[in-house]
């Protein structure tokens, strides 16, 4: 059975927005929890870096929230994590839940590419399979042959051809240091903190005219899919491109966050709301 | 030529983006730029002295593969643009 870490995490108020968990605090908590599992059960992060010349990028996220939790509710979370070896070493997963006292766990899903590091100090690499230094410290049961598949694309084209476009906006960003990872370049979470930043601009931009826009600041999310494409580094410039639909029984909003010049996003973020 | 850097490089330059380099060709640029800012020699170069595979190196918007670098020649009113396409931390 591949090995999981199961740990509680003490709560602080930043974890939590009025209605449940922030998105953004699961993923860094995910993050977390992925150095964790690796630390106990294989090589841990900083020696992945610096003596395996492996890093990691994240490629696909899915988060499904679970029940509401509160910051009142509890001392502590429940945190379990899993890692996995997928595509016979070409990507690596981390499955993690995060719990309160009762209820359905908060779900996230995300799928890494290795890098192979040149060894110089900007850390720079390319994506490689995993060496065999580093395969073998997985087990025959956490490695798996078939790769993950991201379900973002097959989720975009559906919104488009079933949803219904109600509003449309666009927010320019610059990536800031307090943003990045060791690496100068955009710590993952920050696409998911930029797209809620876009929904809620729009929102209170167009909610007006368009009042079914307020069910995205009056229920917590059901449903976050995330696609990288390429980072984002210190001092780059972007725009978040927010598009909402009616779609399904609730809302969705396509977030795209492209450079300047750029047709192709850096990161496509599709966030999901729905009616009671 | 006129060499302008981005990103995670900006640190290895003392946070100047754009930065003057008079030189034949885009090689003896990126070779003189890496002596003017010591800490740029190791990310472009390893330690045979050849540019690192991991840096893209574009000349007036056009990707330029490592081979072609020496003799790509580059006047005064070119643009060289150094990316760093991923990092892995």
């Amino acid at each position: 059975m591949p090995r999981s870490l199961a740990y509680e995490m003490p709560v602080d108020s930043s974890f939590f927005t009025p209605l449940h968990l922030q998105p953004v605090a699961v993923c860094r908590l995910a993050f977390n929890g992925a150095g964790r599992w690796l630390d106990r059960h294989a090589i841990s992060h900083r020696r992945l870096v610096a003596e395996h010349r492996t890093g990691f990028v994240f490629w696909s996220v899915q988060l499904v929230p679970g029940d509401p939790v509160g910051f009142f509710d509890a001392d502590r979370l429940g945190v379990t994590v899993a890692g996995r070896v997928l595509g016979g070493g070409t990507q690596v997963a981390c499955d993690v839940e995060v719990r309160g006292a009762a209820g359905r766990p908060t779900r996230v899903h995300a799928v890494c590419v290795p890098l192979g590091l040149d060894g110089g100090p900007a850390l720079s690499g390319a994506p490689a399979r995993l060496a065999p230094d580093v395969l073998s410290a997985f087990r025959a049961d956490e490695i798996a042959a078939r790769p993950h598949r991201s379900p973002l694309p097959g989720l975009l084209a559906a919104v488009a051809a079933g949803g219904s476009q109600v509003a449309q906006g666009h927010m320019p960003f610059v990536i800031h240091r307090h943003q990045c990872e060791v690496a100068d370049q955009w710590f993952w979470p920050e696409a998911i903190s930029l797209a809620g930043a876009g929904r809620e601009e729009l929102v209170l931009a167009q909610a007006a005219g368009t009042p079914a826009l307020r069910l995205a600041m009056q229920v917590p999310m059901a449903r976050l899919d995330v696609l990288f494409t390429r980072p984002f580094f210190l001092f780059d410039e972007g725009v978040v491109r927010s598009t909402a639909y009616e779609w399904g029984a609730g809302l969705a909003f396509v977030h795209e966050l492209t450079a300047p010049g750029e047709q192709r996003p850096r990161a496509l973020a599709i966030e999901q709301f729905a009616w009671d | 030529m006129m060499i302008r850097v981005s990103g995670a490089l900006l640190r290895f330059t003392d946070y100047q983006r754009v930065i003057s380099v008079d030189a034949p060709t885009v090689e003896s640029a990126l070779v003189k730029l890496a002596g003017d800012y010591q800490p740029l020699r190791k990310v472009l170069f390893d330690r045979e002295g050849r540019v690192r595979a991991t840096q893209r190196v574009f000349l007036n918007g056009e990707p330029l593969e490592p081979e072609q670098l020496a003799s790509s020649a580059a006047g005064e009113a070119d643009c060289v643009e150094l990316l760093l396409a991923i990092s892995g931390g």
